[in-house]
């Protein structure tokens, strides 16, 4: 598969993936690699009636995805990845889905979390974890919708007040 | 009655309403809520849950949603429930005027209709004008 977009998001498959970022990237594929969403029959169903017929889901654990795809391969379907958070994306890149970029929509504000969007709040403790993939050669930018200006992953330091 | 719920991307639910009361007058037992990026998963679900109590007078809940596939749409998904509450995507202006004058039914044939009535009333003027001219 052509991985063409790897993305954090908290709401997995919804509006902004079915209605920008699928026409965007022209992918035909969408993989859901989290293991609540794997083991959870109903959301899982949910995922499968939602996307238009034409175009192939995946639903997986971190871990079958991570252990179970050829990534070095550039052709085949282009495909879309989605995370819940930045742990899983962690998970699956310490696992062996060694992805190149990795897109921030959305990541919801609990106890702790600065704002740097709208739709993404997050606290030092990611930005942490996000450093590691940026350490590894990961290039982060925090991008809601296609149309939006991207921030990159120092811009996003700022916003939260990390120098 | 059956009560009914508009769940929708920003504040497109409480637009209709309003543009629905314009039209027809006051609307009872109806409730919007908005789905915006700023509102976390577990907050809308329960926000959607104690507004599902509210408008429920005993005959079941529809909930109408802008897009299928969308947050709102994925989210009411989880509350689905034959007979109790039902799920119709696409929400237009038509379908809430028509709410009043067939709220007595029981759920199931009230969600049927306004399905059907939603699609019913996307027209295509010149398309009509047409078969008008050739029937003549």
């Amino acid at each position: 598969m052509d991985i063409s977009l790897v993305r954090i998001d908290d709401r997995l498959v919804h509006g902004q993936i079915l209605e920008a970022w699928l026409p965007f990237i022209k992918a035909s594929c969408i993989v859901v690699a989290d293991d609540d969403v794997a083991s959870d029959f109903f959301r899982k169903s949910v995922i499968k009636m939602v996307v238009p017929s034409d175009i192939e889901v995946i639903v997986n654990s971190i871990e079958e995805f991570s252990t179970n795809y050829s990534y070095d391969e550039k052709e085949g379907k282009k495909t879309i990845v989605l995370f819940h958070d930045i742990c899983n994306a962690i998970k699956a890149y310490s696992l062996g889905f060694k992805f190149e970029k990795l897109n921030i929509g959305h990541v919801q504000s609990e106890e702790d979390r600065k704002y740097c969007s709208p739709a993404v709040h997050l606290c030092k403790k990611d930005i942490e974890k996000l450093q590691f993939l940026v350490d590894s050669g990961v290039e982060v930018e925090l991008r809601c919708v296609p149309r939006d200006k991207p921030l990159n992953f120092r811009d996003m330091r700022k916003k939260i007040m990390l120098p | 009655m059956v009560g009914v719920l508009i769940i929708t991307h920003g504040n497109l639910g409480c637009e209709l309403i309003q543009a629905a009361e314009l039209i027809k007058g006051r609307m009872n037992g109806v409730l919007a809520i908005s789905v915006d990026p700023t509102k976390g998963v577990e907050e809308l679900k329960k926000e959607i849950t104690s507004s599902i109590k509210k408008v429920n007078m005993g005959k079941g809940v529809l909930i109408l949603t802008d897009l299928f596939g969308g947050t709102p749409s994925n989210l009411s998904l989880s509350f689905l429930k034959e007979g109790k509450l039902e799920v119709v995507s696409g929400v237009n202006l038509p379908m809430l005027l028509k709410l009043p004058d067939v709220r007595e039914k029981n759920l199931t044939e009230f969600a049927y209709f306004i399905k059907d009535y939603g699609r019913r009333n996307i027209s295509l003027a010149s398309e009509i004008l047409n078969k008008k001219v050739s029937t003549k």
